[in-house]
């Protein structure tokens, strides 16, 4: 299982609303699974998710294998504010 | 000072191009002793708006001000957005240099209009906080003038003391804030200026055609760009929005920067103020702006949970640092800690950061919110240990004999982790300015021409460093909140609109090549400035214990070579 926190608009695909709290849901992983195996996995639209997405607190590309205990950040469209600037995204 | 004269004269041929940051440091590298006393007659502090600063190009209402820091002992740079420079700008004084000490302890106000400037006693607005100075002063001169002010941190002489400006409501809340100018005005006895511009012949533009073709650029791509577009993420969160951001990489400092991850980032990031201000309703607002003009409008009014309002702004730096680097998880209380804060005129990075010095110290526990407010009662009430307080977490940190002081230059990181974030380190380490967030924070290293074709993160480490406060001294000189970053390096037309607009207004001819050759000759000026004052490679670097004492949850410690961060301004 992967550990998902979401924020922002993502926030519907968990149980937890409150913005006030964290939002966050468990997903089984398969051996190979990228972050874009998982979002689909979950049924989020590719179209609201933004730029800042974090696997382990790494800044992260969607093409990056995720790994079984891991932890997996995924801002929506409407809340990037990190840029390539600061991280090195792998 | 000495004599209470103010004397009109004209901006030396040398500085005709100059603005913002580029103009202060220019005064004050020229006029001022590296050694002299920060607090002494030979220091000055100036204020000067940016180059476009008064016109109607989109978010350009900062002033920056300069002089020697009280609090690091070098060259000081602040700046905040606000009415005030607009309206000196259209008075068309590029500068307001304050210089010499006077005879007797009492404070003055500056009056500045059309037909000139002159001196008004102060001390019965002396002692007071500033939300109840502010409506007064606003009273005597007219809601359309724009304020200076320093509080009684200032007054007091204490080395985190900021300079308080207006804001579009005129409230006390936009501060120039970092490295203690408000004690060197303290000193100078210049508890005000008020600006009032009406009359005024307003900015000249030398060439009006370029300097419209420019800010309609510039508009364009922060009315399209995701982070500054209306609606987007720092309009509809607030700065904020980073404390998630932030704390999902691991790199908010939590706990005076014992862990990267806060369990009560939820609870207090741009996502629960945006939605307690609409749970609450009232005067409860994001997207509100500090100056008008601005398309951005990333400040918020906070409200209590009867809709009347609380404090203005809580934003990503002030919210941090009383919240996660105290352990405070409570946003009113976050809120009741910066009102505090406006009220003094003190520095909310510093204080917090001292606040949390002061809990490794046990004056406190983490976590404990009205015992943090005791502590900064203490610093409006002027005791002796809020003389410790009010100077800083440095100056605390030794008095209380903490190893956990997490500073450079004498000056409190902001909310960002540079084990985390080693970019940001290298950035922390090197700047003039002490330890900043603003001295490096974005910019496309394309531009800079220190990435080339490649991935710009592939560059050498320390040019990127170097570009990015080439850049951002740049930005800082033009009188442009330094947010536009994000939309004008991600849409040429936009960073050729910024160029556009500034050649607009001075008649030059720059180009987007000319950014890092000004931003190179600020920085230099401040360098040599430093040096003089006694800075050596010595002083560029990190706190010890972020070497040996390793960061949850990446279990990393700040590893950057010596030499590496020498070779960003060493070549």
């Amino acid at each position: 299982m992967i550990e998902i926190h979401l924020y922002g608009k993502l926030r519907r695909f968990t149980d937890s609303l409150d913005p006030r709290r964290e939002s966050t849901l468990l997903v089984p992983v398969d051996e190979g699974d990228t972050i874009r195996d998982i979002i689909e996995r979950i049924g989020m639209p590719m179209d609201e998710v933004g730029t800042n997405i974090f696997l382990n607190g790494k800044y992260s590309l969607l093409d990056r294998v995720v790994n079984e205990g891991g932890r997996l950040g995924v801002f929506p469209d409407d809340m990037n504010l990190l840029y390539k600037w600061h991280f090195t995204k792998e | 000072m000495e004599k209470l004269t103010a004397k009109v004269e004209n901006l030396p041929e040398k500085y005709k191009n100059r603005g913002g940051r580029w103009l202060t440091d220019s005064y004050v590298c020229d006029e001022v002793d590296p050694n002299c006393h920060p607090l002494g007659p030979n220091n000055k502090v100036v204020f000067a708006p940016g180059i476009v600063t008064g016109t109607n190009a989109p978010s350009s209402g900062r002033v920056s001000v300069g002089g020697k820091s009280p609090l690091t002992g070098g060259i000081k740079e602040a700046n905040a957005g606000t009415p005030f420079s607009q309206k000196i700008a259209r008075l068309g004084y590029k500068a307001i240099v304050v210089e010499g000490l006077p005879k007797e302890k009492k404070f003055w106000l500056l009056k500045i209009d059309k037909d000139g400037a002159e001196f008004l006693p102060a001390d019965e607005w002396a002692g007071k906080g500033l939300h109840e100075v502010f409506p007064l002063l606003f009273k005597k001169f007219g809601k359309n003038v724009g304020i200076s002010a320093i509080g009684v941190a200032g007054e007091r002489l204490m080395s985190s003391a900021g300079i308080c400006f207006n804001d579009i409501d005129n409230r006390p809340s936009r501060y120039a804030g970092r490295g203690g100018l408000g004690a060197v005005l303290g000193s100078k006895g210049l508890k005000f200026i008020v600006a009032d511009d009406k009359g005024a012949k307003g900015v000249k533009i030398a060439d009006k055609d370029t300097f419209k073709k420019g800010t309609k650029k510039l508009t364009e791509a922060l009315e399209t760009h995701d982070i500054t577009k209306p609606g987007g993420s720092l309009n509809t969160y607030g700065t904020a929005v980073l404390v998630n951001i932030m704390n999902e990489a691991g790199g908010y400092p939590t706990r005076n920067f014992r862990e990267g991850r806060f369990e009560g980032a939820a609870a207090t990031s741009g996502e629960a103020i945006h939605d307690i201000c609409k749970e609450r309703g009232g005067v409860g607002k994001t997207g509100h702006s500090c100056h008008p003009g601005c398309i951005i409008q990333c400040s918020n009014v906070y409200p209590r949970p009867d809709g009347t309002e609380h404090v203005s702004c809580i934003e990503y730096e002030s919210d941090w640092a009383f919240g996660a680097n105290c352990g405070i998880d409570d946003l009113d209380a976050i809120a009741d800690l910066i009102w505090l804060s406006n009220d003094y005129g003190i520095d909310t990075i510093e204080a917090g950061g001292t606040i949390a010095v002061a809990m490794e110290a046990k004056l406190a526990e983490f976590g404990d919110g009205p015992k943090a407010i005791e502590l900064m009662k203490e610093i409006g009430e002027g005791t002796p240990l809020g003389h410790v307080l009010g100077s800083g977490a440095a100056t605390t940190g030794k008095v209380f004999g903490v190893l956990r002081v997490p500073g450079v230059k004498g000056q409190n990181m902001p909310a960002y982790e540079p084990r985390a974030v080693k970019g940001i380190g290298m950035v922390y380490a090197t700047s003039t300015m002490g330890a900043d967030h603003t001295a490096g924070y974005t910019i496309a290293p394309e531009i800079l021409g220190v990435g080339g074709e490649a991935d710009p993160l592939d560059a050498d480490k320390a040019a990127l460093a170097r570009g990015l406060q080439e850049a951002t001294a740049f930005i800082d000189s033009t009188g442009y909140c330094l947010f536009i970053a994000f939309a004008v390096l991600d849409i040429p037309e936009g960073l050729e609109g910024t160029v556009e607009s500034c050649n607009g207004v001075l008649g030059t001819d720059w180009t987007t090549d000319d950014i890092a050759r000004i931003g190179r000759e600020v920085l230099d000026k401040e360098l040599e400035f430093n040096r003089a004052a006694g800075f050596t490679k010595a002083h560029d670097r990190l706190p010890e214990f972020m070497k040996y004492e390793k960061l949850p949850p990446h279990n990393t410690v700040f590893d950057v070579p010596d030499e590496e961060l020498d070779k960003v301004h060493g070549g």
